[in-house]
């Protein structure tokens, strides 16, 4: 995983005692997850009373570091010893990388879940519905934003059949 | 509900009457006055309107045999020589008739409303009788064409299918994520139009769960009586 110096720079600092006690860290990287995983969060997420005595351009820019970080990390499913050996040469402590490592381990799933969900696919079916109709004569024909069809009963035992077939080799596939 | 013709239609339209007086020699109208055949008999109207009456008549089954068959731009010549006016005048007659009689009959207009609409047009008693009796005379069977003509409602046609699982994307490496993409062919007047869509494993035993519903439907009580019993 190749970061950036931008990024190098904001674990360092964060590393440091003297400018992050443990709890404006814990703080820290806790804001860090929210944003990236909470739909509502915003900048607010760094206005805790326990971080007001940090300068705001630090705090930003760890925050942005450790975000960066974590989607890279996420993105390329990173293991725990990649993790540690990281924050290790970004002179984290124990306790540091312990924090860091776990905190990770409990925002993974959710993060896989929201990468995997961008990008581009075709249009996606989410439901159908169905009416049984027994023409009599000839309606008008109306006009339906989604996708309409009719079909008669060979037809629709056809439909049926094959989305079988589809689901049958599904079936299949997680066999092997 | 009353016909909106337009001014074009009016135009094609307004021929139709003005045909015995565009300086015909008397031969070509009695060739034309014969071909009304024996209603004409014992009539008691001028020459010049029993002309008019008959060379729409004569439109009037032009136009109901091109909904049937489909247009045929050889008769347009014949009648434009018998009539000595331009091929362009006698196609936008026909046309214009063809028109009033397809808007009439899809709107299933009354006879009130036909007399009503047809009435701007200023033309004879004879000749509003004469289309009105052309509209009610032939009004089922051209409702029958229409309906053969448009079924606008897709109707499916066959399905094919496709398991794809993605290996990674450009946001996350190292997925597995199943899906089905599915190709929809459909009919749609006469033509066939294809969506390619797509769904995850959880959704389409959703879909497959939902239709077999629809087919157990079917066989129902119910549904048995209903067709066995509508015909």
């Amino acid at each position: 995983m190749e970061l950036s110096e931008y990024v190098q720079k904001g674990f360092q600092m964060l590393a440091d005692p003297g400018s992050f006690d443990s709890n404006a860290f814990t703080l820290l990287l806790r804001a860090a997850f929210q944003s990236l995983l909470d739909a509502q969060a915003d900048e607010a997420v760094l206005d805790h009373p326990d971080l007001k005595h940090i300068d705001p351009l630090v705090l930003k820019h760890c925050h942005a570091a450790v975000a960066t970080y974590i989607l890279e990390a996420a993105k390329q499913r990173a293991d725990k010893s990649t993790l540690s050996t990281y924050l290790e040469d970004s002179k984290f402590d124990r306790e540091r990388t312990e924090l860091f490592c776990t905190e990770y381990q409990n925002n993974k799933d959710s993060l896989e879940i929201l990468l995997g969900s961008i990008g581009r696919s075709l249009p996606h079916i989410t439901d159908v519905s169905w009416r049984l109709e027994y023409q009599i004569k000839n309606t008008d024909p109306r006009s339906h934003p989604e996708i309409s069809f009719s079909c008669n009963m060979e037809q629709l035992q056809d439909l049926v059949g094959k989305l079988k077939d589809a689901s049958k080799s599904l079936e299949r596939a997680t066999q092997l | 509900m009353l016909l909106d013709l337009s001014e074009e239609h009016k135009e094609h339209l307004a021929f139709l009457p003005q045909v015995d007086s565009s300086g015909q020699e008397t031969r070509q109208r009695r060739v034309v006055f014969c071909g009304l055949g024996k209603e004409a008999e014992g009539a008691r109207v001028s020459h010049d309107v029993l002309a008019s009456v008959a060379v729409v008549a004569e439109f009037g089954r032009i136009a109901v045999e091109f909904l049937r068959r489909g247009s045929n731009p050889k008769i347009y010549d014949g009648a434009a020589r018998k009539l000595n006016v331009s091929r362009d005048t006698v196609q936008h007659g026909v046309e214009g008739l063809t028109y009033l009689l397809t808007e009439s009959s899809k709107l299933m207009i009354s006879e009130l409303d036909f007399q009503d609409s047809i009435f701007v047009l200023g033309f004879s008693e004879e000749l509003n009788k004469l289309l009105l009796q052309l509209y009610l005379d032939n009004r089922k069977e051209i409702r029958t064409i229409l309906s053969e003509l448009a079924p606008d409602f897709p109707s499916y046609h066959s399905l094919e299918w496709r398991l794809d699982v993605q290996l990674a994307s450009r946001s996350l490496r190292q997925q597995i994520k199943p899906s089905v993409t599915i190709k929809l062919h459909l009919n749609q007047n006469g033509d066939r139009n294809t969506q390619v869509l797509q769904t995850d494993p959880a959704t389409l035993l959703h879909l497959v769960q939902q239709l077999e519903q629809a087919l157990e439907e079917m066989k129902t009580n119910h549904c048995r009586r209903v067709v066995r019993n509508i015909k």
